[in-house]
This record gives structure tokens, C-alpha cells and sequence, in this order.
């Protein structure tokens, strides 16, 4: 079996995020793998010591990579494909999502694992519209994996009702929740045996495309404006005889917050 | 005597024991090497005050008698050398005197009466000894059938040396000397006796016995004397009491200017340890034969286990059997190691690539089947301790236990990538924003806003860097500790800054649980901020960092000065720049954090300054200064779960609670987290309030 992760680096979110004329400071942020892909990175690796299967992650965007692809590496994935062109730059998630079809199709893989989305822009459509385009299934928000056999696999999702217990043909497009794993760190021997390792670093034409055909020359949304998130508002602090704070509290709550 | 038996007992004796030395030396230079061949003299002065003076086995007042007990059989031996070669010397011609003790000489009679009373003194003790163990029956102690063997062989040396004596006196003194018997060639045959009245006191034994008979008991009494001793002599490696001949240099070679050996900077960038898996301990042979000294050392006497944090609330790490399976592993593998090792020896650098990958085969043929860590030692051992050093403090031979732990759990980090899995949320905060809570770094300066507290690198140009730490940082409680210090400082007027977000954590836990390359990472980075800003002098404020910065940043160029907060506080309390007012009311006492005393060796600066705040002094812990009782949460464990046995820390509060204290001040943010939570844990915490130090004089400041 042939296992596509995908892991998109993102912007620490353990970090303040400031806003200055509607664009995002850059000074003094550090990107790091977005979380929900380290699952799918960790699903992946469980798939393939558990079952036997080849990994090969792919991450797009510009600048360098090479030190998360490593960690991936470290982890257990196989290969490493890094997608770098700068006409990503404002890139949505139909475009990557046809970068990604791409990639795909020179591999020719069964099942695609993907965060079920990105801790930056949190929108989680890419995994989705990738199926589409590939026109296989797709199933969301997957909290297990198990492998029927090489055409079939069962997943259990976290839908509106509960926990829904499904069965994919293969191939199929799975995003997973946070809850699917608790990610391994990488092995510090692997991350040293990695360095060794090839990653594929390729451009748009490499890939064999161009950013108009993967859909750049007509995006179809762009970020026009960031805006500060409001800061929180510090709580109340109640001090002194329990039974007059309670009767306090309960008259805030009643006519104040107007919670009842 | 008999010259010809008695070279025969000597050829056989020595030959036999010679024979094993150099088994077990041979096996010691198979392993890894440490270099100790320096500072003679710091070496010289331990020995003749640990070993020689038996500074921790009569130093510790709970364990004095025993202590004592050891000290004189110790010393009775020593002294009952020279008596020894002298028999020696008589077996091969009778009469025979050492040079100087003999011919009436002063120095003899002194000798002979100070030998006499010794032997006097090392069999009542041997008799107390075989009565303690079987009697009273010390928790820590392991009864052994080869304890009460060799206590039975050390009677026997006694006895049959007195005895030997008492015959002696009672042929010259009873029976007219028939074979012109005496201790000198002193014209008055018997004077001597004067000096030795526990000989004598045996010779009333045997008085009534004739002439031949007492004869007979002499000539018995010499060769059971001298046959035992050999079978002593050849008995000692073969087990526990091999530290008979390997404490004095075990505690010779003992690591100097730090209280255990550093822990090794390994080279994470060379390929090969990593393809050869060769970082850490993972396989007996990655010992360095100074910790295969301190196996064939270890007493098995069972102080460290006693004192452990983790065996005292029933977790598998002991001490004890930690050392004896990995003495059992050692010598299971001897011929393997040592031939190991002489592969070792014919690889060369420049060699043939091909042969040296072929005797690298070979070598890993010899290692032992087992895996270290999880056959040996089992995982939980290993990561149960918390590197508080209590076992070393106590250990009477200097065992240096915690190296030996951190470089398994180098192996087990880097090499086998196990570990407890709780450590990854540390660790990945570590490595993305320099703390083991993993709050965004740039957060990591918020505690001190509106406290005007200069920043680096806006001014540098201060005489100390205040070292925050990580909790003093993010952790809630151990910001008010910051902010404490930070109104001390300024009281006092001292010109001082802190790094802000460009202060990282040290790395001190990640290298605790073997995590070097983190550590590295962590270190390197600080270094070269701490240099860039020309850092000469810093305070640090959690007893880990201070640990880190002053010990093990010289190893990868980062050389300050510097000093804890309590200290740094009781120099400014003398020097006349802060003033305590004397208003701390109610039951003081004081918990000492393992990494500031046991490693740091600051006791004294935390008591002045309670003392001088206390309106009624300090009551001090039943477990307190060197032997105080670990919190819980070094060596990495403060970061880990603790599903086994009772929590330490919660040992700890009742411990405190139990002393009725009202405030427990403290010197660390761990420890003022874990007792806390002990506290809370025991629904005292409103009762029994815990503070550091830099609180306490904040608040008490005129
Ligand atoms: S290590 Fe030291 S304290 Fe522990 S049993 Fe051995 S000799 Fe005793
Ligand atoms: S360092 Fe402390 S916890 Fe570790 S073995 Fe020694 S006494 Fe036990």
C-alpha cells in the first residue's frame, strides 16, 4: 500500500499574533508543522508498522522545509516531496488541493492522509477538494483507521450524532482529527540518519504544471485583510464571606450577564 | 616456623590471588575510559578523609554505632598489617622482628600494644556486628550467608592472633620458655607483656593447659592465623567484601570540583555514533571502568536504597539491586568484554575500511545477548530517579550513581528513542519556544510588565544578568517569586537586567532524561546570547538553571559567575544593603532543594536568612541539609507521571506537616510547586503556607 500524507508548516499559534495595516508582522514569528498533519503524519507510520506500507509526505509552499520534512523523516515516513514555488505565495485551498492532485497522480497512491485542516487558516477544505477533483472518496474528521484489505479500509468519524463507523474503497482521501493519535516526537537517531536522506524539491514545472493550470490565475478567494484578534477581556475576582460573594455572583449572573 | 610450608601457603595464596586481580583489572580496562591520573593531592586529602577516616560512616549521626563499628574494624585491619608481615617473617625464621618494631624498640612496644587492643576492640565489634545483623536486623541491610562468613573469618583472624600470644605468654611466663620464646630479644623475657593485657587476658584461657599442649595451641594458632588471612585475602573479590581492597582507590579516583562526573558533551554532529548506536549506555561494555570500580565497590550496605526518595515510596528503583545486576551483568560478560576490547585495540583509523567494518562485526558478536534496559534494568528503574543525589551523599565509597543513570537514559533517548512518552509535551516546547510548558517564547518576558526591569537588549550595560528560569517565566505561582526578587534587587539598588524573550530554558531537564541533542540545542543557543551581551555575572533563580549555567555551560564555552538568589540575598543582607525586619511570625522550617545543596553545597546562606527574618528561628526537618529529602521533581521527573508507588512529594509535606511548621520556605520553583501541591494534596495547604525565600524577605524588608 501506498500512503500520501500532506504537512503544511504553519505559524506557531502558541505565539501572539500581531496585525499592523491589515498584514500579519512577520518579525519575531517561527513556523512549525501544523499540528493536525503531525496526526496524519503519525497515522501514516502507525498504518505502515502496523500493516507494511510505503509513506511519502508532501509539503507546498516557499522557503525552507527541509528541517520539518526531517522530523517526518524521524518519525517513519519514506519519502519527502517538497512543492517550492513562490507563485504559491497566496495560494487557497483549491489551488493546493490541484497541487496536490498532481502529485497524486506521478505516484499513483491508495490512500491520502491530510490534517483535517490547517491551524493557520483553519478553513479545512483542501483534503475535500482534492477528492473531488480526483473524484474518490472522502471521509472527514477520522478518529481510526483500520485496513480491511488492499482495496478497503474501515474508519471511524466524529460526526454530528457520534461516532460513525465507515467503510472506503480505496483509493480515498481520509483528513483526521486530533484525536486519531497522540503524535510520537521524532527519534533523535532518526533525525540524525535523516539528514542523509533525499528530499524531492521540486517547482510547479517540475511537478510538470504551471500555477495557471493548478487554478493561480483565477483564485477563487483571496485574503483581502487580517484584523487583530480582540484581546480577552481579564475576568471578575470575588473576595470575602462566602455566602455574600454567592448571593454577588448569582445577581451579576441574573441581571448583568442576563445568563438566565 | 616452617619455611617450607610457609612459602607454600605464600606461593599458592598469592599466586591464586594475583591471578584473579588481574581477571578483574583486565576486565576494568575493557571498559570505556575516564581520565582520573590528576590533582594527586585533592585525591590524597579524600582518601586519607573518607576512606581512611571513615568520614561518612561515623559522620552521620543515625547510624553511629554502626559506624563506629566499621571505623574500628577498618582501622583494627590496617593497624594488624604490620603484625601480619611479621608473622609472615616468623614463619621463615623464628624470632623474626620488623626492622624498627623489634629489638625493644619503643616504637614496638607501642606497636604491640596498640595492636592488642585493636584486636580486642575488632572482635568485640565483629561480635556486635554478627549480632546487628542477625538480632536487630537493619531494614537496609541484605543478610548474606558470605556477611556472616567473612565477620566469622575476621574472629577467627582475632582469635587465633590473641590466643597465638596467650600461648607464647604462658610458655615464657608459666613454663620457663622451654624454646626461648619472645616478643623482642629482650633480656627480660616477658616484660612486654606489660603492654598487651588482652593477650594475656586470652593466655588466662589456655593457663591451665601443659607446656606441650600451649606449645601446640601456638604453633596451630600461627598457621590458622596465616591460612585464614590467605583465604580472606582470596575470598575478598569474589564478592561484596572485595571493597576491603578496592575502596581506598575507588575513593582516590572519585570525581573532583563536581560532585559526580559531569555529564559527558557528547559529539552529536560525528555520523558514526549514531550509525554505530555507540552514544549512552545501552550495553554493559559502554560502562567507563571507574563504573566498573564502583561495582566491584559497592559494599552492598544498602544506605543509598534508605535514603532514595523513590525506594522509600516503593518504587522499583533500588539502589541495591541496581548495582548488584549490573556487577552480575559485568562479570557474565568478562571474557566477551575483554576480548571485545582487544578487537577494539586493532581497529585503526586509517585502515582498511572493509577490515574495520569486519572486526566491528565481530565486536558486536561479543556484546551480551541482553539488553541492558529492559532485561537488566527495567524501565521503570531507570526512570524513576530524580537525580536528587541522596544515594551519593550517603554512599561511604563514593558510588556515582546518577551519571550512570543519565547516560542509560541517553541511550534509551537517542538511540532507542524510549522514554516515558509524558516527556514529549516538554520536549517539543522546549524545542519550539524554549520552555517545557511550551508557551509561546514571546510571552516569556509578560511577568515583569510595569515592574521596569531593564532587558538586555535594550541596555546591557549592567553589572548582573537575573537568570528568570522557565517557571519564574510562565508558571503562576513562581512568577510571584520573580517579581519578589525583582523588589529585592531594586531595594537594594543593584544595577541588574534580565535576557526577556531571548532567555531560553537551560536545557537542565531534557539532559536529565538523556535528551543531549535537546540539551545542546538549548545550551548553545543561550551561550551565544549570554555572549554576545558579554554576560560575566549572573543570578540565577531556580537551583537547576544555576546548576546548568555554572557546571556544565563551561563545557560548551559559556564561563560565568554565578550565584543563586539566596545566596546573592545573604550578601546583601550582610553587606548592609537590604535590612530584614525581624516580623516573621509562627513555625518556620526549611526544605533544602536537592540541586542547591547536595550539588552546590549551599546550606548555610538560606538558614542566615531565615534566621534573620524569624521572629522564632528555624526549625529544622528530621531530613534536612545533606541528607534533606528530594521533592520529586528533578531529573526530569517533574515533567513525567508518577504512577508507582506513594508521590514523594506528598512523603515530603507530611513530613513538613508533621514538624507542625506553619511556612515552608524554599529555594527552587519545583520545589515550591511540589510541595504545594503536596500540601494540597493533604488539604494543609491552608495551614502549612509554602514560600521561597525571596518572598519571605520581599515581605519582610525595612
Ligand atoms: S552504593 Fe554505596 S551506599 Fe549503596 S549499597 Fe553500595 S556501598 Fe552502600
Ligand atoms: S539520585 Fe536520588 S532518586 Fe536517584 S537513585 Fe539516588 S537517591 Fe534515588
Amino acid at each position: 500500500m501506498k500512503i500520501l500524507t500532506t504537512a503544511k508548516k504553519v505559524v506557531d499559534v502558541e505565539l501572539t499574533i500581531h496585525v499592523e495595516n491589515g498584514a500579519i508582522v512577520e518579525d519575531g514569528l517561527q513556523y512549525v508543522i501544523n499540528a493536525w498533519d503531525e496526526n496524519a503524519v503519525e497515522a501514516s507510520v502507525q498504518l505502515k508498522e502496523n500493516n507494511g506500507a510505503e509513506t511519502t509526505l508532501v509539503s507546498i509552499g516557499s522557503g525552507d522545509n527541509t528541517d520539518m520534512i526531517r522530523k517526518c523523516y524521524a518519525m517513519g515516513i519514506d519519502n519527502g516531496i517538497h512543492i517550492d514555488d513562490p507563485a504559491l505565495e497566496k495560494a487557497d485551498s483549491f489551488v493546493f488541493a490541484k497541487v496536490l492532485q498532481k502529485v497524486y497522480e506521478a505516484g499513483e497512491y491508495d490512500l491520502v492522509i491530510t490534517g483535517k485542516q490547517a491551524q493557520d487558516t483553519d478553513s479545512g477544505q483542501t483534503g475535500i477538494i482534492l477528492a473531488e477533483c480526483l473524484g474518490i472518496a472522502c471521509v472527514s474528521n477520522v478518529i481510526a483507521i483500520e485496513i480491511i484489505d488492499d482495496g478497503k479500509i474501515k474508519v471511524s468519524r466524529l460526526g454530528d450524532m457520534g461516532t460513525e463507523i465507515v467503510e472506503v474503497v480505496l483509493p480515498a482521501v481520509i483528513t483526521v482529527s486530533d484525536s486519531i493519535n497522540e503524535p510520537r516526537l521524532p527519534a533523535m537517531r532518526g533525525i540524525m540518519m535523516a539528514k542523509k536522506k533525499k528530499i524531492q524539491v521540486m517547482d510547479l514545472a517540475g511537478l510538470g504544471t504551471s500555477y495557471d493550470e493548478v487554478g493561480g490565475g483565477s483564485l477563487k478567494s483571496e485574503v483581502i485583510e487580517f484584523m487583530e484578534s480582540e484581546k480577552r477581556q481579564g475576568g471578575q475576582k470575588f473576595e470575602g464571606d462566602a455566602a455574600e460573594i454567592t448571593a454577588k455572583v448569582v445577581d451579576l449572573l441574573v441581571n448583568e450577564a442576563k445568563v438566565f | 616456623m616452617n619455611p617450607l610450608f610457609m612459602s607454600l601457603l605464600l606461593i599458592v595464596g598469592l599466586a591464586i590471588f594475583s591471578r584473579t586481580m588481574v581477571q578483574k583489572i583486565q576486565l576494568l580496562m575493557a571498559l570505556e575510559p575516564t581520565d582520573r591520573a590528576n590533582h594527586i593531592t585533592d585525591r590524597l586529602k579524600n582518601m586519607v578523609v573518607i576512606a581512611l577516616g571513615q568520614k561518612r560512616l561515623v559522620g552521620r549521626k543515625k547510624e553511629w554505632a554502626s559506624g563506629i563499628m566499621h571505623a574500628f574494624i577498618f582501622w583494627g585491619f590496617c593497624i594488624l598489617l604490620i603484625r601480619s608481615l611479621n608473622l609472615y617473617g616468623e614463619g621463615f625464621v623464628k624470632g623474626f622482628q620488623l626492622p624498627l618494631f623489634g629489638d625493644g624498640s619503643i616504637l614496638g612496644y607501642l606497636y604491640i600494644a596498640l595492636k592488642d587492643i585493636m584486636e580486642g576492640i575488632v572482635l568485640v565489634m565483629a561480635v556486635y556486628a554478627i549480632f546487628r545483623r542477625a538480632v536487630l536486623k537493619p531494614e537496609r541491610l541484605h543478610n548474606t550467608w558470605e556477611a556472616y562468613f567473612v565477620l566469622g573469618m575476621i574472629g577467627v583472624l582475632m582469635l587465633s592472633d590473641l590466643l597465638l600470644d596467650g600461648a607464647r605468654y604462658n610458655l615464657i611466663m608459666l613454663h620457663n620458655n622451654p624454646e626461648h620464646l619472645h616478643f623482642f630479644n629482650n633480656p627480660l623475657y616477658g616484660s612486654e607483656f606489660l603492654w598487651t593485657p588482652v593477650s594475656v587476658g586470652a593466655a588466662s584461657l589456655i593457663s591451665g593447659f601443659s607446656a606441650d599442649a600451649n606449645g601446640l595451641i601456638l604453633t596451630t594458632m600461627f598457621w590458622l592465623h596465616i591460612i585464614t588471612q590467605l583465604t580472606f585475602l582470596n575470598f575478598l573479590p569474589f564478592g561484596k567484601h572485595f571493597h576491603v581492597i578496592t575502596a581506598l582507590p575507588n575513593v582516590f579516583l572519585k570525581s573532583l570540583g563536581y560532585p559526580h562526573e559531569k555529564t559527558k558533551l557528547l559529539d552529536l554532529e560525528d555520523e558514526s555514533v549514531w550509525e554505530d548506536e555507540s552514544l549512552g549506555i545501552n550495553h554493559i561494555h559502554q560502562l567507563n571502568w571507574k563504573q566498573g570500580l564502583d561495582l566491584y565497590t559497592c559494599t552492598e550496605c544498602g544506605r543509598c536504597k534508605e535514603v532514595c526518595p523513590t525506594h522509600t515510596t516503593d518504587k522499583p528503583l533500588n539502589l541495591h539491586d541496581f548495582n548488584d545486576t549490573l556487577k552480575a551483568e559485568l562479570l557474565e560478560n568478562a571474557g566477551n568484554l575483554i576480548k571485545r576490547a582487544k578487537l577494539a585495540a586493532t581497529i585503526k583509523e586509517d585502515g582498511d575500511a572493509e577490515k574495520n567494518e569486519e572486526i566491528k562485526a565481530q565486536m558486536a558478536e561479543l556484546n551480551s545477548k541482553k539488553p541492558l534496559i529492559g532485561d537488566v534494568i527495567t524501565e521503570d528503574t531507570l526512570w524513576a530517579c530524580t537525580t536528587c543525589r541522596a544515594c551519593e551523599q550517603v554512599c561511604p565509597v563514593t558510588i556515582e550513581h546518577v551519571p550512570r543513570i543519565i547516560a542509560m537514559r541517553q541511550g534509551q533517548s537517542l538511540m532507542q528513542g524510549v522514554y516515558p512518552q509524558e516527556l514529549n509535551v516538554a520536549l517539543k516546547g522546549l524545542e519550539r519556544n524554549g520552555n517545557p510548558w511550551g508557551i509561546g517564547y514571546d510571552k516569556r518576558v509578560d511577568w515583569a510588565d510595569g515592574l521596569d526591569v531593564k532587558i538586555m537588549a535594550k541596555d546591557a550595560d549592567v553589572d548582573y544578568l537575573l537568570w528568570v528560569g522557565c517557571a519564574g517565566s510562565f508558571d503562576d505561582r513562581s512568577k510571584k517569586v520573580s517579581k519578589s526578587l525583582v523588589k529585592i534587587l531594586q531595594k537594594a539598588n543593584i544595577s541588574f537586567a534580565i535576557l526577556g524573550k531571548e532567555e531560553k530554558c537551560t536545557g537542565d531537564f531534557a539532559r536529565r532524561v538523556g535528551n543531549e541533542m535537546m540539551y545542546q540545542m538549548m545550551a548553545q543557543e543561550n551561550i551565544e546570547t549570554l555572549n554576545n551581551y558579554k554576560v560575566k555575572k549572573i543570578i540565577a533563580a531556580c537551583p537547576h538553571c544555576l546548576n546548568t549555567l555554572k557546571h556544565e555551560y563551561p563545557q560548551m564555552g559559556g564561563n560565568y559567575e554565578v550565584i543563586h538568589h539566596t545566596d546573592f540575598i545573604d550578601q546583601l543582607i550582610k553587606s548592609g544593603k537590604i535590612t530584614l525586619n525581624k516580623s516573621f511570625q509562627g513555625s518556620l522550617t526549611y526544605h533544602d532543594p536537592c540541586y542547591l545543596g547536595r550539588y552546590n553545597s549551599i546550606y548555610d546562606q538560606p538558614r542566615s536568612i531565615l534566621q534573620a527574618l524569624s521572629k522564632d528561628g528555624l526549625k529544622e526537618l528530621d531530613r534536612h541539609g545533606r541528607e534533606s529529602f528530594c521533592c520529586g521533581a528533578g531529573g526530569g521527573r517533574m515533567w513525567m507521571e508518577e504512577t508507582i508507588g506513594k508521590r514523594i512529594n506528598v512523603e515530603r509535606s507530611e513530613e513538613i506537616a508533621g514538624q507542625k511548621a506553619a511556612t515552608v520556605a524554599v529555594a527552587c520553583p519545583f520545589c515550591l510547586t511540589m510541595i504545594e501541591d503536596g500540601m494540597k494534596e493533604l488539604d494543609k495547604d491552608e495551614d502549612i503556607k509554602t514560600q521561597d525565600i525571596a518572598e519571605l524577605v520581599a515581605n519582610n524588608m525595612a
